[in-house]
């Protein structure tokens, strides 16, 4: 287990050493002086200068990394310059708001689960037909998409809940404290959720069709085990086993998605301001956003490699 | 999946047939099929992957007429009842009418044709994004399978390092970086998507280097490069043909997402994502038709790739054969 | 006269497929008594594992479902008794080791917990006192520092020893039935002797009634007191071991008994093949199934399935040669060698 982690934790150095090396070629290898891009369209020479001495532009290229990695260890996302502010302080304020959201949709993608396995074990019925088909339909929804229905129905048509903006107070900065709060997170989450909810259902119940077809779940029937036990105890860890890796890949594309919910129903978070600054062409700020939520992505698969090695013994004991 | 015995002979070689040997409840047809009616079969008992194929087609058939419209410049470059830019203010926010089908827009422009010629931007980036992605997955992937070794190691540790982080932030950066518009939307998603590709094709290649077929023309004298290519490549094939699928939603959708973000595929030109981006105030106010066909359109060619990969898969994954 | 432990009549199991209705199984009937072991053997698609499996009831419906017959286990059909009967039965007195011990043993649990609970399933132990059980139980099948072993995982034991493993569950609770899906077949030819002699002593030891379904007559000449030959569904033969392999009565068993290879003939020694391919069981003939790939085949062969001609006591065939035909055709084939029985 110690050796998996360590092995684990290696893994995730090498991981961010290459986030970083995408990130610096895509900054700076692009033609054209990256100051000028740092320093926004209307920025000044001398800030245009005052940042090229800052990226040592006129070092070679292993010193503008070094400094680079420097900058993002001591957590120096440069300067907003539409704002003027550091970025690491619009980050600041506007995480929590974010992380309420990516919260609230990964504890409706756990829906997923048992959705799925329900399906599974009705194979063949209406039950899992209807199921399936939703899910298929629904994954296939751009977010974006399913954000606009969503805030259109709900919001402007039905006018049941604030579909722009955010409001009230947090307890412990993520968990609502008043239905102000609540009622402004409801349908940015669900929209996020959703999606998530119906690419997980589809794929454990796909795994767990798998899983009880097994040789090992024919072997517990054999013995005379009760269907009950033979489906919670010999195929449920098994067929949730994939599902976890699957969805900690797709807190990817929940990163994503948080971006572009925000932007729909206009609230406030890490997603929102980097689409101000890309309208902005604030370039700090889109760095800053998008090295944020892949160091969140990173580490959130890290926890659930570290769940997988729990539940499953193979990999405990490599 | 009761009878798996293997196809191993009684008592030594041969007493059974050198063809594989169906199982009890799925057994061998009278002339063994090849592996693409094989798969027809079991796609064609699939009605959502049906469905799927049919929108893909309906899609392809309308993307390709745009495009061939556009390059050839017949008809104005477009095949659609209206020019899709062609502003009319005494027209502007009409609802669905026999003349306008899906209505017209905030300045008059006709919906249908617009969502019609957008089609092409869609099918445009979607094939070429893919075909980047998929040159240099096939590139890399059989050199990393085949040679294994310290190519190998180099070439998946880079995968990884694609893998373990949010391909779509980084899509943006990207585009963001690049600057707007059509060409480096797919150029960015492209570049950070072969990852996937590389991966599936060398996990295949591994899985089959070793068998016979292999041996055998490498022991008749054929030499590396027409084994991985003549041998190795086509039968590792069938998952890249599911990721390819999919991979056309997906490019399908991050195109849409940037557009609408207002950094893909910029105004005038119609594009799925742009139209709904700028359309969506005058949902709120009520004119929902604007707003409402290009999502349809968006969100039923996405499920065509989707649903029909999704039977793919299934169709050719030999773990749900019965 | 040894207790008769089961008595399967008739019994018929079909698929219904997509592509159509397979008869898996078709109207088998056999017999098993306390101490006796019989050898199911046939190539891929005989129906031998479908026998096995409908004896278990374990057939996956759907597709599958037993259509017809009787499986009479002491005086009970199982074929009529509920769910709920059946799984006091399965694991308890029938139990069932399968072919792949590699995918048979769920990877997530303890070696330890996976004995321990049919144990606790069918006599009701405490915790302790059927982990205590299991450590014997793989003490018993020689799995070596058992105190050790009972707490690993599947994957770290090798195939012959997972194998092993699963006799020891499938003796646990001392049954009157094992049947053994052709348990060495995917294990080194070194250790399935091993697991062969495991078994064996397992059954002296038990006084079981053993099933062993293979498709290698060598195993069935060793282990086996009689022998059924199964193809296409169907019970070709069946007999004593010794009757069935030196007075063989279908050129089915012929074509099986020539593929052998034979131990006194050291050089040149040729193995015949069975000509043709194994059947498609979707298009099966009317009659005997191995119709169409026979050397002696008869108009009659395809239409109508031969009834039961008993040619010794003991003795059964289906063929529509008649027995004089039959024995002047054997008497002109090369001369069959048996591996001893060690």
């Amino acid at each position: 287990m110690y050796g998996y982690i360590a092995r684990r934790l290696v893994q995730l150095v090498f991981v961010l050493i290459g986030v970083s090396i995408i990130t610096f070629l895509i900054m700076f290898l692009i033609p054209g002086n990256p100051a000028y891009l740092l320093a926004g369209k209307n920025a000044t020479p001398q800030r245009v200068a005052e940042i090229s001495v800052e990226l040592g532009l006129n070092k070679p290229i292993y010193v503008q990394y070094g400094r680079f990695v420097d900058r993002l260890v001591h957590g120096n996302f440069g300067e907003s310059y539409q704002f003027e502010r550091p970025v690491r302080q619009m980050l600041q304020s506007a995480i929590p708001n974010t992380a309420q959201l990516a919260v609230a949709a990964v504890l409706i993608e756990l829906l997923g689960i048992p959705l799925g396995i329900y399906s599974a074990l009705r194979q063949y019925t209406i039950w899992d037909s209807t199921l399936t088909t939703t899910a298929l339909i629904i994954w296939g929804i751009p977010v974006f998409v399913l954000a606009v229905f969503m805030q259109y129905v709900f919001g402007v048509y039905l006018g049941i809940l604030p579909f722009y903006g955010t409001g009230g107070s947090t307890f412990l900065w993520v968990i609502p404290a008043d239905w102000n709060n609540l009622s402004h997170l409801i349908l940015p989450a669900v929209t996020l959720g959703i999606i998530e909810v119906a690419y997980i259902s589809y794929m454990q119940r796909a795994s767990m069709l798998e899983v009880i077809r097994s040789d090992y779940v024919r072997t517990a029937r054999a013995k005379g085990l009760p269907e009950r036990s033979v489906i919670l105890k010999h195929s449920l860890k098994n067929a949730v086993i994939p599902v976890l890796t699957i969805a900690g890949i797709d807190l990817g594309a929940l990163m994503g998605g948080a971006i572009l919910t925000e932007t729909v129903f206009s609230r406030y978070g890490v997603g929102l301001m980097v689409y101000n600054a890309i309208n902005a062409r604030d370039l700090p700020v889109v760095v800053g956003g998008v090295l944020f939520a892949t160091f969140v992505y990173v580490i959130a698969n890290l926890v659930v490699d570290l769940a997988y090695a729990y539940i499953d013994p193979r990999i405990r004991y490599e | 999946m009761t009878d798996t015995e293997s196809a191993a002979s009684f008592a030594e070689p041969q007493l059974d047939s050198p063809l594989p040997v169906g199982s009890e409840n799925e057994p061998v047809s009278a002339k063994p099929l090849g592996l693409w009616a094989d798969t027809w079969r079991r796609l064609r008992r699939n009605k959502l992957a049906l469905v799927g194929l049919g929108i893909i087609i309906v899609f392809l058939v309308i993307g390709v007429a745009q495009i061939i419209a556009g390059v050839t410049g017949i008809h104005g470059g477009y095949l659609a009842p209206y020019n899709p830019n062609a502003v009319n203010y005494t027209i502007a926010k009409a609802p669905p009418s026999l003349a306008h089908p899906f209505g017209t827009d905030y300045i008059g422009r006709d919906v249908f044709s617009r969502v019609l010629v957008a089609s092409r931007i869609s099918l445009l980036v979607g094939v070429i994004a893919v075909s980047i992605a998929l040159a240099l997955g096939l590139a890399l992937g059989p050199l990393s399978g085949y040679y294994g070794g310290a190519i190998d190691s180099v070439i998946m540790r880079v995968a990884d390092v694609f893998f373990a982080f949010p391909y779509i932030l980084f899509v943006l950066l990207l585009v963001v970086v690049l600057g707007p518009g059509f060409r480096n939307v797919f150029i960015a998603i492209g570049l950070l998507s072969w990852a996937s590709y590389a991966r599936l094709v060398r996990g295949t290649v591994l899985s089959i280097k070793t068998q016979e077929y292999v041996e055998a023309a490498k022991a008749a004298g054929a030499s590396d490069l027409r084994i991985v290519f003549g041998h190795v490549l086509p039968n590792s094939m069938a998952p890249v043909y599911v990721a390819i699928a999919m991979g056309i939603g997906g490019a399908i959708v991050t195109e849409a997402a940037l557009s609408f973000l207002g950094i893909g595929v910029q105004p005038p030109t119609a594009s799925w994502g742009n139209m709904i981006s700028d359309y969506l105030n005058y949902l709120q106010a009520g004119q929902w038709w604007m707003e409402l066909f290009p999502c349809l359109a968006l969100v039923i060619t996405v499920f065509g790739f989707i649903s029909f990969g999704n039977g793919l898969r299934d169709a050719t994954d030999p773990k749900l054969k019965e | 006269m040894a207790e008769r432990l089961l008595e399967v009549t008739d019994l018929s199991t079909h698929f219904f497929t997509y592509a159509g209705e397979v008869k898996a199984v078709d109207g088998v009937s056999f017999t098993l008594d306390r101490d006796e072991t019989l050898g199911i053997v046939g190539e891929s698609g005989s129906g031998k594992t479908v026998t096995a499996m409908s004896v278990m009831r374990l057939i996956p419906d759907p597709p599958g479902r037993i259509v017809g017959g009787t499986i009479v286990h002491k005086g009970r059909d199982l074929l009529a008794v509920s769910k709920e009967e059946m799984s006091d039965i399965r694991g308890n007195d029938v139990a069932m080791i399968f072919q792949d011990p590699m995918t048979s043993l769920n990877p997530v649990f303890k070696i330890g917990d996976q004995i321990a609970e049919v144990i606790r399933r069918h006599q009701g132990k405490s915790k302790r006192e059927s982990w205590k059980m299991a450590v014997d139980l793989l003490a018993k099948v020689g799995i070596p520092d058992p105190e050790e072993r009972v707490n690993q995982y599947p994957f770290e034991y090798s195939g012959g020893m997972r194998q092993r493993a699963m006799i020891a569950m499938a003796i646990s609770c001392n049954p009157d039935i094992l049947i053994a899906d052709e348990p060495t077949t995917a294990l080194d030819v070194t250790i399935q002797a091993q697991i062969m002699d495991v078994i064996r002593e397992m059954q002296a030891q038990y006084h079981s009634g053993v099933i062993m379904i293979t498709h290698d007559l060598g195993v069935v000449a060793q282990m086996a007191d009689k022998v059924m030959v199964m193809y296409g569904g169907r019970t070709l033969e069946d007999g004593p071991v010794d009757e069935v392999y030196y007075n063989a009565h279908h050129p089915y068993t012929w074509g099986l008994l020539g593929s052998l290879p034979r131990l006194d003939e050291t050089e040149k020694q040729r193995l015949t093949p069975i000509e043709g391919q194994p059947p498609n069981l979707l298009l099966l003939p009317a009659g005997c199934p191995f119709s169409g790939r026979c050397l002696y085949e008869m108009p009659v062969c395809a239409g109508e399935f031969p009834a039961l001609e008993m040619v010794e006591p003991g003795h059964g065939v289906h063929c529509w040669i008649p027995v004089a035909e039959r024995e002047k055709i054997r008497a002109g084939l090369p001369q069959f060698v048996h591996r001893v029985p060690s």
